[in-house]
């Protein structure tokens, strides 16, 4: 129509608003809901956004950095916060990280290219007795005399225990021979003779006793709990510089140039600590951050039942003066308790300490680490130790590394959650032996297998079988049956009676030149994360190197995909909450639009074209749109700006590491205003378009119709 | 199309022309036969009442007259121009420009004041600056007499001023012909005659071509000719003596 556009455009606007308003209760509910939905998408949009990068820093400056590289041909995908395997999926390898970190950190903006290696280990912790036999050596090397005495007084106890489990075992056994040879064995190391040399200055006899311990005596307890460690073997020094959530917490960091292990603190804690200490850890975690009370909640009930049921595993680890000491204590602290029938004091006092219910936890939880922690082990470790890391190779042979525990670590801001706790840190080269590369002796022994067999070249598969899975002397045979090739450490676990740690130092021009299975790539502050992806891949691709490159949130496995599903919830939602508000302007703007039949009709007959009245319609839908949008989206952002302030507390692992530390401080930004008002007016023109096109085809002799 | 007087137009030619027009309204299986052969000239400047019984076919007379719908049947022509032949756009233009509509029910838009129901047609002609369409509005509410009311909305208005504004809204484009279809049924009988004077009025000064329907014999009697409808046949088409 011809008509002047502004003017009509004035009249329309004023015939909407006005028709908003004498339809009051209509505009009310179809403004509340737009209101509501525009708020929704500005609140959930700024959460996700907040969330997100948040999730972006846990990730990138914990593990992934910005970018990852690894072989192009790898069967799965990486995943560095664990995938759908248990440390089993194949990423193929990086044969020669050296040039990888030439080309790639050539590149502009680039600020540090670290070498990874994941890897999942065994970890035995040794038996009781395996582990007081430690403690019992190092006492006699260091002459400690009290210790000493605790420690064989300690053996000596557990001698006993280790009788009268062999003695039970023989009674319900046909063939009893072996058993037989070990309680020979027991019982020779019970007479007070075999003893004696400790008393004396004898240092060589000393260490016979001990060797026979070793050797005969403890192999006939069995092996110990067993332990599954996740671990990333990466360049440690160049690792603590560039992810910077990375901090030590005990302990030193694995100088430049040494092996060593440093153990992250979340997995310690969740993992490896101490049962009874674990189950008070989360019921006190449980009440001061969620304000969980053990009287509402049975899962709380059954923790807190199982760390009282737990008593004996602690009074059996003291030794006689700690438990006299203790027994003191507790008296104190619980004067009233009396043992149970067949229960020793000590026992029934423990108990006693370790019942908790809401009121007495705090209480108890700061007694048990006051009073009880010291004097137990919480850890099968302690900083300095050495452990035994066995792994498969690739190849599918056992291997060991004895690697020394240089400290713990966390990653700061996210010490609650369990998926920062996803692996272990170890150098470079101990994440080699345990994956199988060979060291240049076994390379130089290689040689002479080929020399000797006469073949030309043997490719590393086959070259591997034969240096550990056949059958000649220097494979050993252990207890669970399997078999671990690596002569080297064999030997030396043998030869030290004890575990010694693999301390050979490495040279830089080693650690670089060799194989890891991918690389963090960090980049400069400002740098555009999918900009810098496709540079790095161009450039390894014209280096010759076969290596995909993924961003932070491919490469973090599962966690990665999260936000994205929560987007995906969030979208569904918002989705639903479109729907209905669609469907209810559509009936309501058609039920407006039967209502204004007559009204409309008047307006064709005294000209108005189809277009006019299209446009009267749909403005009334959008004036509310803009208006209710306008509400929403400020409510929401003021709830968001509330939010930022008081920030929302990760009231689980999951939340802490999403938010990247203990609260989300979420800000609202002006995307996500526009992308909700343009979503409400969307939303708007859809609804109304149907009931438009209704008004359009009213014809002007409604007008005429008597009312 | 500019100006409501049609410059092109024959001036010589009537105004309005129906020849054979019948109009059918299907009605179920059956077929109302609303209008059965009406032939009727207008010439321009003619004050004409359409008179007869309840359902003789007065509305639908006015409805092909005002080009809100067109004949089953023969030609409806406007200054010549045959509505039949014409699209929906096309005779929706027709209407804006040349017709003026004043409805039994006043049919003013609530949500606008006075001001704003007069302004209306301006504003979807287009054409005028702000300030002459302001100063026709408001000369417009002057000659109907609302000016007190200029910004009042018609819930607050009288039966009579609201057909005033009616009438000011189908005057106020300057039409060559307005359509009043029973103008004064909803109106008390003093009122109606004074609403039916305004209209005589602007009749005689601008020489507006009036058709109007009615069934009210008083009403009739201000008309200056008088067409009667019986079962959608024209009975009589008569001059009306000025003292009857
Ligand atoms: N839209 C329609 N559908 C069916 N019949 C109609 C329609 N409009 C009018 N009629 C019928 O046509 C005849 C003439 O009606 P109308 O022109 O409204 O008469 P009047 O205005 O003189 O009362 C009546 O019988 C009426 O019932
Ligand atoms: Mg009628």
């Amino acid at each position: 129509m011809a008509g002047s556009p502004v003017a009509q455009a004035r009249v329309l606007a004023q015939m909407a608003l006005r028709s908003l308003a004498s339809h009051k209760v209509k505009s009310l509910i179809v403004g509340s809901i737009m209101v509501f939905g525009t708020a929704l998408v500005v609140v959930g949009t700024s959460l996700l956004d907040s969330v997100e990068a948040g999730m972006e820093r846990s990730i990138v400056k914990s593990l992934s950095g910005h970018l990852q590289l690894y072989d192009a041909e790898a069967k799965d995908d990486l995943a560095l916060f664990g995938g759908t395997g248990m440390g089993g999926d194949d990423y193929g390898e990086v044969p020669d990280f050296g040039e990888v970190q030439r080309v790639v950190q050539a590149l502009d903006g680039v600020e540090a290219v670290v070498p990874m290696g994941l890897g999942l280990a065994n970890m035995s912790r040794g038996s009781e007795l395996d582990r007081a036999l430690d403690a019992l050596r190092r006492a006699v090397e260091d002459g400690d005399a009290a210790a000493r005495v605790a420690l064989i007084h300690r053996v000596q106890r557990l001698l006993e225990l280790m009788h009268a489990d062999l003695a039970n075992s023989r009674a319900i056994t046909a063939d009893t021979t072996e058993l037989d040879a070990n309680l020979a064995h027991v019982e020779r190391a019970q007479q007070d003779a075999f003893w004696a040399p400790f008393a004396g200055d004898d240092l060589a006899a000393k260490r016979a006793a001990l060797d026979f311990l070793d050797t005969k005596v403890a192999p006939a307890g069995g092996d110990g709990v067993q332990y599954y460690l996740r671990y990333l073997g990466t360049d440690l020094p160049l690792f603590a510089r560039v992810f910077d959530r990375f901090r030590i917490v005990e302990g030193q960091p694995v100088p430049e140039g040494r092996r060593g292990l440093l153990m992250n603190k979340r997995f310690a804690d969740s993992q490896l600590k101490l049962k009874v200490a674990r189950l008070l850890d989360e019921l006190h975690d449980a009440a001061t951050l969620n304000d969980a009370r053990i009287a509402d909640d049975p899962a709380l009930a059954a923790k807190a039942r199982q760390a009282r049921s737990l008593y004996g595993s602690l009074t059996l680890m003291l030794s006689p003066e700690d438990a006299a000491a203790l027994t003191e204590t507790l008296r104190a602290a619980f004067p009233d308790v009396q043992p149970t029938e067949g229960q020793s004091d000590l026992d029934a006092l423990m108990q006693a300490a370790l019942t908790v219910d809401d009121d007495t936890l705090k209480a108890r939880y700061a007694f048990f680490y006051e009073q009880i922690a010291p004097r137990v082990e919480l850890y099968p470790f302690r900083v300095g130790d050495v452990l035994t890391l066995r792994a498969f190779t690739k190849r599918g042979y056992m291997k060991s590394v004895n690697v020394k525990v240089y400290g713990t670590f966390e990653f700061a801001g996210l010490e609650r959650s369990e998926l920062s706790g996803a692996a272990n840190l170890v150098d470079l080269m101990t994440f080699r032996d345990l994956y199988g590369q060979m060291t240049e002796a076994q390379q130089a022994e290689l040689k002479a297998i080929q020399a000797e067999v006469g073949l030309e070249r043997v490719d590393r598969a086959d070259a591997e079988a034969a240096f550990f899975g056949g059958a000649d002397d220097s494979v050993e045979k252990v207890a669970d049956g399997s078999v671990f090739g690596d002569f080297e450490v064999a030997r030396i676990e043998r030869e030290a009676g004890t575990r010694v740690a693999d301390d050979r130092p490495f040279t830089r021009e080693q650690m670089l030149d060799g194989v890891v299975l991918n690389a963090a790539v960090i980049l400069a502050d400002g740098v555009a994360v999918d900009e810098a992806k496709a540079r790095v891949q161009a450039a390894v691709d014209a280096a010759g190197l076969k290596l995909k490159v993924v961003d932070w949130r491919a490469a973090s496995g599962v966690i990665g995909q999260f936000v994205l599903v929560i987007r995906g919830v969030l979208l569904l939602a918002i989705g639903i909450i479109f729907i209905v508000a669609l469907v209810i302007i559509n009936n309501s703007m058609l039920m407006a639009t039967l209502e204004r039949v007559r009204e409309i009709g008047t307006l064709r007959a005294i000209g108005a074209q189809r277009r006019f009245v299209m446009a009267m319609v749909m403005l009334e839908t959008l004036v509310l749109g803009l208006l209710s949008g306008g509400v929403g989206a400020g409510l929401g952002a003021a709830l968001v700006g509330w939010m930022g302030d008081v920030g929302i507390p990760a009231k689980n692992d999951i939340l802490v590491f999403l938010f990247s530390g203990p609260r989300l401080h979420p800000t609202v930004g002006a995307g996500n205003l526009l992308v909700a008002l343009v979503v409400i007016l969307v939303v708007s023109l859809i609804s109304t378009w149907y009931p438009a096109r209704i008004a359009t085809r009213v014809q002007p002799v409604e007008a005429m119709r008597e009312a | 199309m500019s100006a409501s007087t049609a410059p092109g137009a024959p001036a010589s030619g009537p105004i309005v022309e129906l020849s054979a027009v019948t109009k059918d309204y299907p009605l179920g299986k059956l077929t109302v036969q609303a209008l059965r052969g009406v032939d009727l000239r207008i010439e321009r400047g003619e004050f004409i009442a359409i008179a007869g019984p309840s359902g003789s076919g007065k509305t639908t007379l006015l409805n092909l007259v005002g080009c809100v719908d067109v004949p089953t049947a023969g030609a409806v022509r406007i200054e010549g121009q045959s509505t039949s032949e014409l699209s929906e756009k096309q005779l929706t233009t027709l209407r804006l420009h040349k017709l003026g509509f004043i409805f039994q029910s006043f049919n003013l838009v609530g949500v606008l004041d006075v001001f704003q129901n007069v302004e209306l047609p301006l504003l979807l002609q287009g054409g005028l600056t702000s300030a002459d369409r302001k100063r026709r509005v408001a000369e417009m509410v002057d000659k109907v007499g609302l000016t007190p009311q200029t910004r009042q909305r018609p819930n607050e208005l009288s039966g009579g001023q609201r057909q005033r504004v009616a009438i000011a809204r189908a005057l106020v484009t300057r039409p060559a012909i307005v359509m009043a279809d029973e103008p004064t049924a909803n109106l008390d009988s003093g009122t109606g005659g004074a609403i039916i004077e305004l209209m005589k009025d602007i009749n005689r000064t601008d020489h507006t071509t009036f058709i109007f329907s009615t069934h009210d014999a008083n009403v009739m009697g201000h008309a200056r000719r008088l067409v009667e409808l019986v079962d959608g046949r024209i009975a009589a088409d008569h001059p009306v003596s000025e003292a009857a």
